[in-house]
């Protein structure tokens, strides 16, 4: 065998090694989850909120309502501005201002967690003189944006433009194409990437501390400082009692199956989408 | 044909204008919240600079009890985490993406894409409870018999916790391939097939190929994919926060625990009670915000040139 040869072979079993790697750390870190993670697993943990210090038991129900009920607000401030802002960019692809809008986009989703939740205490926190779950919400709104302005410009420039020249030829006008042909034909589409979005703020701690701040109780009121699982993670992992470690772990495995369920939720609606497209 | 426009055509014209006033709005807000961010973080942390000025940049004292406060170890904490992260990460990323792209057929690529895409979609904290409690006990394990091997005492008897700079660069590693992999198989699945076949039909090895053809295309996408991972890796927040240590002065190894920009804020903010502290803790965090948009930016422009070309 020439040199070159067997470089050629070489590096063929280095990349697949490489490859092989990666799968071995993600299955070493999910099997830890696991393991550690149903130990303290029981219909209490679930249902139930944590127990006053020193005493055994208690859950993570109140982190579970925090994190559905700060995760959906979110959802529901930040969908308007990043769907239309979307529906802005792929409109008006060309232009340069929808350019800088697309970069904005870019540049937002880059800027670290702990960015805008220093933001969320500046301009909501302490303007208004109280943690609450709503600045939590207002926080990661500006985390939601972006991505979904992305996702929605993405999805839309899927739609074949013969569809849309139709639409226009019969005399629609553009909101009326762009709704009933463009957001209609990519409404799956559409409706994966904000479920892939919730997935990824769902899972946000650092845009929290300073915002939710953390509760013992369960809580409704959005006005009022609430805890959320992944707030929950960090203070329990933080802390030197065992037993609240155990329940960090849990709680992680409880996030991660949440947060498994929306990529879920999301991937098999991409594959309807490409089915139908192809 | 019409000369009285009908109700229903009004109707229409009505929820035309709409659309486009909730476009525009939508997309004038999305751009005017860099800046709102940027007013709002430099407003906040004024009194900060009335004090320290720009020497806060290079000052390496960070002490609440004193209220001096010299954002260097968080700066250096930052750049060589980051950089430290990525430099043991790419060779893994460029590997892989190059296996997906060249070597796997669609029945191992496809499931492989999909575990690279969930350890990229695991929150930092859950990165943050595994480093803290698996990766950490193994570091200071390695620091105990590192320590050994190079004879030092000092290393054996104080600094072995495990929680420090190492932990943090080892951690973000792991964090940022899933991402920086993804990105530069993306570019390399762009490599014109003729450009491969060419060569492989004037006899190159498939290496070769990758080496001589394949790479040199991809270049400047790799670097901007690079750079968009350095960006992701200088902003982590939990899990880092979770594994260096929360040190305060400025590190002289690997081991030492230290703080980053993020770490720092997420460490400290909460304790801290004076307004030249807090103040201090946001400046810290306009910096990381002023470096995170520079760099996607940045990397944006250098991706898209690198698609033109």
């Amino acid at each position: 065998m020439t040199g070159r040869k067997i470089k050629n072979s070489v590096m063929g079993v280095l990349v697949a090694a490489s490859a092989v790697l990666l799968i071995a750390v993600l299955a070493v870190i999910v099997w830890h989850i696991f393991i550690s993670g149903v130990k303290y697993l029981n219909w209490n943990f679930f249902t139930k909120a944590p127990t006053p210090m020193g005493e055994s038991g208690g859950g993570v129900f109140n982190a579970i309502v925090g994190t559905f009920l700060i995760t959906l607000v979110a959802a529901a401030i930040g969908t308007p501005f990043g769907m239309f802002a979307g529906i802005y960019v792929a409109e008006h692809r060309g232009l340069r201002f929808a350019d800088i809008v697309r970069l904005g986009a870019d540049a937002l989703q880059g800027v670290p967690s702990i960015v805008i939740g220093i933001f969320g205490y500046t301009f909501l926190v302490a303007r208004f003189r109280s943690y609450s779950a709503l600045s939590a919400s207002v926080a990661l709104a500006f985390m939601f944006v972006p991505t979904t302005a992305r996702v929605t410009e993405e999805v839309l420039n899927l739609v074949p433009s013969g569809l849309k020249e139709a639409a226009y030829a019969l005399g629609a006008r553009r909101s009326s194409v762009v709704w009933n042909v463009g957001i209609k034909t990519a409404a799956a589409g559409i409706t994966s990437g904000l479920l892939t979005s919730m997935a990824r703020i769902a899972g946000e701690t650092a845009p929290l501390l300073f915002t939710a701040f953390g509760s013992r109780y369960v809580e409704w009121n959005m006005l009022r400082p609430m805890s959320a699982l992944p707030l929950q993670i960090y203070i329990y992992a933080s802390s030197p009692y065992p037993a609240l470690q155990q329940q960090a772990w849990s709680a992680a495995f409880v996030l991660v199956l949440l947060i498994l369920l929306l990529q879920y939720g999301a991937k098999h609606l991409i594959a309807r989408v490409l089915r139908v497209k192809a | 044909m019409a000369a009285q426009p009908s109700r229903s055509d009004r109707r229409e014209l009505v929820r035309e204008r709409a659309f486009t006033a909730a476009g525009v709005t939508a997309a004038v807000a999305l751009v005017t919240t860099i800046v709102l961010f940027l007013l709002e973080l430099f407003v906040t942390s004024r009194s900060s600079r009335a004090a320290f000025g720009w020497s806060f940049l290079w000052h390496s004292e960070w002490n609440p009890v004193t209220e001096k406060f010299g954002a260097l170890p968080m700066i250096v904490g930052t750049l060589v985490t980051g950089f430290g992260a990525l430099l043991i990460s790419t060779p893994f990323a460029l590997g892989i993406a190059i296996f997906l792209a060249d070597y796997a057929g669609k029945k191992v690529s496809e499931p492989v894409k999909y575990l690279i895409s969930l350890l990229g979609g695991l929150p930092s904290v859950i990165f943050g409870l595994w480093g803290l409690f698996v990766l950490v006990p193994l570091v200071s394990k390695f620091e105990v018999w590192f320590g050994k091997l190079v004879g030092s005492e000092a290393l054996v008897a104080s600094g072995t916790t495990g929680v420090g700079l190492l932990a943090a660069i080892l951690l973000l590693a792991i964090m940022i391939l899933p991402f920086s992999a993804s990105l530069i198989l993306e570019s390399l699945l762009v490599v014109p097939t003729e450009l491969k076949e060419g060569a492989l039909a004037l006899g190159a090895t498939k290496w070769d190929t990758i080496q001589n053809v394949e790479l040199p295309y991809v270049r400047k996408s790799t670097v901007g994919a690079l750079v968009l991972s350095l960006g992701r890796a200088l902003g982590e927040t939990m899990a880092v926060t979770m594994v260096i240590g929360n040190g305060m002065k400025m590190p002289r190894s690997l081991f030492d625990p230290a703080n980053t920009l993020a770490s720092a804020i997420a460490n400290q903010f909460l304790e801290a009670t004076s307004p030249v502290y807090i103040a201090s803790l946001i400046q810290l965090g306009l910096i990381l915000f002023v470096i995170s948009i520079i760099i996607n930016i940045a990397a944006r422009i250098i991706l898209r040139r690198g698609v033109q070309q």
